[in-house]
């Protein structure tokens, strides 16, 4: 790890909110579409979640001129236990490609392939149901297991962390969510903490993250007495704050720090699928040192019952 | 032609009996608000068995099934099935077919 030039570090925020960002926007049901929900999903029934995730970062402050883009398609599914329990699991495939400069000289470094997978169980510990709406509050809490590939190589040596599948640690995450649901709209939100090992001699800070969304219902079909189409229009905001990065047991000061994004979005909703898409737009990022800003994340995706 | 028309007599009130008997069941949940959702309590409302026509009516948060004659639903039944699929269990009412 030590053959890896110092401005590989900074990027690393970028790399632990992506990996954030692709683990706890899990699969659920009609929900917000940048994190979880407290909704249900029946006992003995699946749920298959596909989002296609792409994160751009540049505008480098330092010479190395960098610009990544990470790419994912992140496969989560969720299974009801019981009506209080539920499990998910989540397994991103990565595409990583990042471009920089070097005496000089512009750089690539890219890789593609299967990243860490994810299981975490959620557990209903309140609900409150009324006519045509319904309030819930769910803990949940999980692990990333390190299976994605994390000592990969190109023509100038080891990838450095942002590009590589895997972290290569064993990682922990817990937190909150709540959702309030009426025929109209739907609000959620969500509180949580990860904390982020130690392997190759580089540990990821750990983030606290509160996420926020709001789920209006902008137009229907009409289906007298059954089940009709929901279009809702979305708005959701994350905050996310990430420690700084540990690289051979000292902290990186040009990684991490705090980003918040605002993030419209629209969403498609029927009885056996979901269609929807979002923009996460940053609106603070307050970092440390050089660490690279964020550009935009875009997200698109499907969700079905079965 | 007298055998013709009471053989069609016949066959016309035993199709009734097939068809017209059973009871629609209807039945008022909490928690119902979304489409999403609402595929969970279709799918356990249509394993039981005699269970036809479903329908969901979620703004008046109404749950119909029709079940056929010999079959029937119990208030204990559909509190366990709307409980493990998420939803609350208020009422039913029961209308002959």
């Amino acid at each position: 790890m030590k053959d890896r030039p110092e401005y590989f570090w900074n990027n690393l925020g970028i790399a632990g909110l992506v990996m954030t960002v692709l683990l706890w926007s899990t699969a659920s049901t009609a929900a917000p579409i940048t994190f979880n929900t407290a909704l249900p999903v029946a006992q003995g029934e699946f749920l298959v979640r596909e989002q296609l995730i792409v994160n751009q970062s540049g505008d480098d402050p330092s010479a190395a001129n960098r610009d990544r883009t990470a790419s994912a398609a992140v496969t989560a599914m969720g299974y009801g236990i019981n009506h209080r329990w539920t499990v998910f699991g989540i397994l991103p495939y990565r595409d990583i490609d990042m471009d920089l400069k070097i005496a000089g000289q512009k750089i690539n470094r890219s890789n593609r392939g299967l990243g860490d997978v994810s299981v975490f169980t959620r557990y209903t510990a309140y609900q409150n149901n009324q006519p045509g709406q319904t309030f819930r509050i769910a803990p949940f809490a999980g692990v990333k297991a390190p299976t994605g590939k994390n000592d990969a190589r190109d023509n100038l040596g080891a990838l450095p962390p942002p590009v590589q599948l895997g972290t290569g640690s064993w990682d922990y995450f817990a937190g909150v969510v709540t959702t309030f649901q009426t025929l109209r709209y739907q609000v959620d939100a969500q509180a949580s903490y990860r904390v982020n090992n130690e392997a190759n001699d580089f540990a990821a800070g750990t983030i606290a993250r509160l996420d926020a969304s709001l789920q209006y219902r902008l137009w229907r079909t009409s289906a007298e007495g059954g089940i009709p189409d929901y279009l809702f229009g979305v708005l959701e905001a994350n905050l996310v704050r990430q420690e700084k990065n540990s690289v051979n047991g000292s902290n990186d000061p040009n990684s991490n720090g705090t980003r918040l994004f605002l993030g419209p979005g629209i969403q498609y909703v029927t009885k056996r699928w979901i269609a929807e898409t979002a923009v996460q737009i940053p609106v603070v990022q307050n970092l440390n040192g050089t660490a690279l800003e964020n550009g935009y994340i875009v997200r698109a995706g499907v969700r079905a019952n079965f | 032609m007298k055998k013709q028309i009471l053989i069609g007599l016949f066959s016309l009130l035993f199709l009734q009996s097939v068809f017209a008997a059973g009871t629609r069941y209807e039945m008022r949940v909490d928690g119902l608000a979304c489409p999403f959702c609402a595929y969970g309590v279709e799918k356990k409302l249509k394993a039981v068995e005699g269970a036809s026509d479903i329908t969901v009516d979620l703004n008046k948060g109404l749950v119909s099934v029709n079940i056929a004659e010999g079959k029937e639903l119990t208030e204990e039944q559909m509190k366990k099935l709307f409980k493990d699929a998420g939803f609350t269990y208020r009422s039913m009412k029961k209308f002959p077919l």
